[in-house]
């Protein structure tokens, strides 16, 4: 689908770029249980709802109270689906006959599955990989402050940066080029690819921050053997970081919560510790 | 801790928490960079940012999505890095400290998802009259206004009490409550890694995790270097498995016969 031109079209690219701003920067200021991003939405059509229907303010007040409904996605890969209602009202005002509820159905037909690939690759996949890197850079030596500022500064550039053109690319490309990506082998690859990566970052990130030893001790005819230094190094150093690592996936896989399993290693913890079990 | 900054160490919770701007959910509420900035105010910039980076540990893959939040890492990141610095607390004392007190904070969190439904029926309102510029106001100032009131407030409390009290608290620990508080912050770190797992520990990517596991154990190489590698490994992968697929696919068809809708990514 070829890019539109800009002078058969209502919004100049200004107020485009302002909508998109608004959206990355004020989605969830008011994020709440009833609309979710509703409100957001609504506010987004803020900069181009003038030049849709410059004189007709009945008009305006239909598109807007229409953008308020419920609304909830990931804001970095939902943007698109901004752009592409923005493209449709616009071909609406434009004259074509695009009925209200397709419009509305698209967006929330859409924000499914982007917000599922979204939460999934950007806070499961690409977050904890950089944040792995920038917490060792940081613990590195005695310490910087260097892992903390590169972290802030490239997820902002790339929120911002991935934001607008994920919206651009929406306004332009329509719903078929958005579907399309969504089912095509592409994001799969790349996808299998940042978690070979990310295994790979966990490994190592197992060895180096996650800390269990045994504190046990047997006496066997006056002689002291210590389990940590004569069976678990002998065998396989941080062997217990990676069983306690995997045990811990194990307990989620089962549905367990996170505070569940706070509340486990806190008792561990507590057991352990006053046994001298673990040091 | 003077009360100049406990209320810093507030409003930069409030900032984190509240979303304002919205990118603050991937930066700013991250403890590694809200425990920088704690250290700042506090005078001791390094120290933040390695409580900070510890505290994160726990929070690797910690997910927010469809308005929930398991834990509220923000308040984690804040309190945990003033304590450690005003009570001298080492990094995995801090954290054993600063994840319950990541619990608590979740109220706050759910608190302001509930209320900030009044503000949008002022937003229906304000549209339905015609008065679009008024949205900056239903969506941004007064649920934000809200917002601060509810995280600055606790969280500047919390800072400046905690941080008298926290030094003659870990004083009456000494022995064997601080070495329990060790053990406990050196397993945490294991819910980061494994929760960030469920989404990556996948398929043909798993044997991956031992690879990384085993190299870090045997070379002591830095995490960086091993993340090259690993993206480099990734790749390799990829390209193996790619390049194999058309060779299996033309050996199932018979030879020489020309098939118009062959695909090569069919199967």
């Amino acid at each position: 689908m070829a890019k539109k031109e800009w002078k058969q079209r209502l919004i100049p690219k200004k107020a485009l770029f302002r909508a998109s701003m608004i959206w990355e920067t004020w989605v969830q200021t008011c994020y709440n249980y009833e609309r979710m991003m509703g409100m957001a939405c609504a506010h987004t059509f803020l900069p181009v709802v003038k030049y849709l229907y410059p004189d007709n303010k009945e008009k305006q007040i239909d598109l807007m109270t229409r953008e308020m409904e419920f609304f909830n996605v990931h804001p970095e890969f939902g943007s698109c689906i901004l752009g592409l209602a923005i493209s449709l009202e616009e071909e609406k005002a434009m004259g074509q006959d695009i009925p209200n509820e397709f419009i509305t159905n698209i967006k929330t037909s859409l924000m499914g599955p982007l917000a599922g690939v979204g939460d999934t690759i950007w806070q499961g996949v690409i977050i904890p990989i950089l944040l792995a890197l920038c917490i060792d850079i940081t613990r590195s030596g005695d310490g910087n402050i260097w892992g903390a500022i590169v972290y802030a500064v490239v997820m902002f550039l790339l929120t911002y940066i991935f934001s607008y053109a994920n919206f651009m690319f929406g306004y332009n490309a329509g719903s078929d080029a958005i579907m399309d990506f969504l089912e095509k082998g592409i994001l799969n690859k790349l996808l299998k690819a940042a978690s070979i990566m990310g295994c790979m970052v966990m490994g190592g990130l197992i060895v180096n921050y996650v800390s269990v030893t045994c504190g046990l001790t047997i006496a066997t005819s006056g002689a002291e053997f210590s389990l940590q230094e004569s069976l678990f190094d002998a065998v396989l150093p941080n062997i217990l970081p990676l069983g306690a690592t995997l045990g811990v996936y194990g307990l989620l896989q089962k549905k367990w919560t996170s505070v569940k399993v706070i509340l486990l290693m806190v008792v561990v913890g507590i057991i352990g510790g006053f046994f001298n079990i673990l040091v | 801790m003077s009360i100049v900054t406990a209320i810093l160490c507030g409003i930069l919770y409030w900032l984190a928490e509240a979303n304002l701007p919205f990118v603050g959910l991937w930066t700013l509420q991250r403890p590694l960079v809200c425990g920088f900035i704690t250290g700042c105010f506090l005078g001791d910039p390094v120290t933040g940012a390695v409580v900070g980076a510890t505290i994160n540990l726990v929070y690797l893959g910690f997910i927010s999505a469809g308005g929930s939040m398991p834990a509220d890492m923000a308040l984690a990141g804040v309190l945990g890095t003033a304590y450690a610095i005003t009570g001298n607390l080492d990094a995995n004392t801090a954290l054993a400290i600063a994840v319950p007190l990541g619990l608590l904070g979740t109220i706050v969190w759910y608190l302001r998802m509930t209320i900030d439904s009044v503000f949008v029926h002022m937003g229906d309102k304000w549209v339905a009259e015609g008065k679009f510029n008024k949205l900056y106001l239903s969506n941004v100032i007064l649920p934000q206004i809200f917002s601060a009131v509810i995280c600055v407030i606790p969280c500047t409390l919390a800072a400046y009490f905690g941080a008298d009290y926290i030094q003659s608290f870990i004083d009456l620990c000494a022995g064997k409550p601080l070495q329990i508080f060790q053990v406990i912050g050196g397993l945490m770190p294991a819910l980061g890694i494994a929760i960030t797992l469920q989404y990556i520990f996948k398929g043909e990517a798993r044997i991956f995790l031992f690879l990384g596991f085993m190299i870090a154990t045997v070379s002591g190489m830095s995490l960086i270097e091993q993340g090259i590698l690993g993206l480099i490994a990734a790749v390799i992968y990829i390209q193996v498995t790619d390049s194999k697929k058309p060779a299996v696919a033309a050996a199932g068809a018979p030879a020489g016969a020309y098939d118009p809708d062959y695909d090569p990514d069919e199967d």
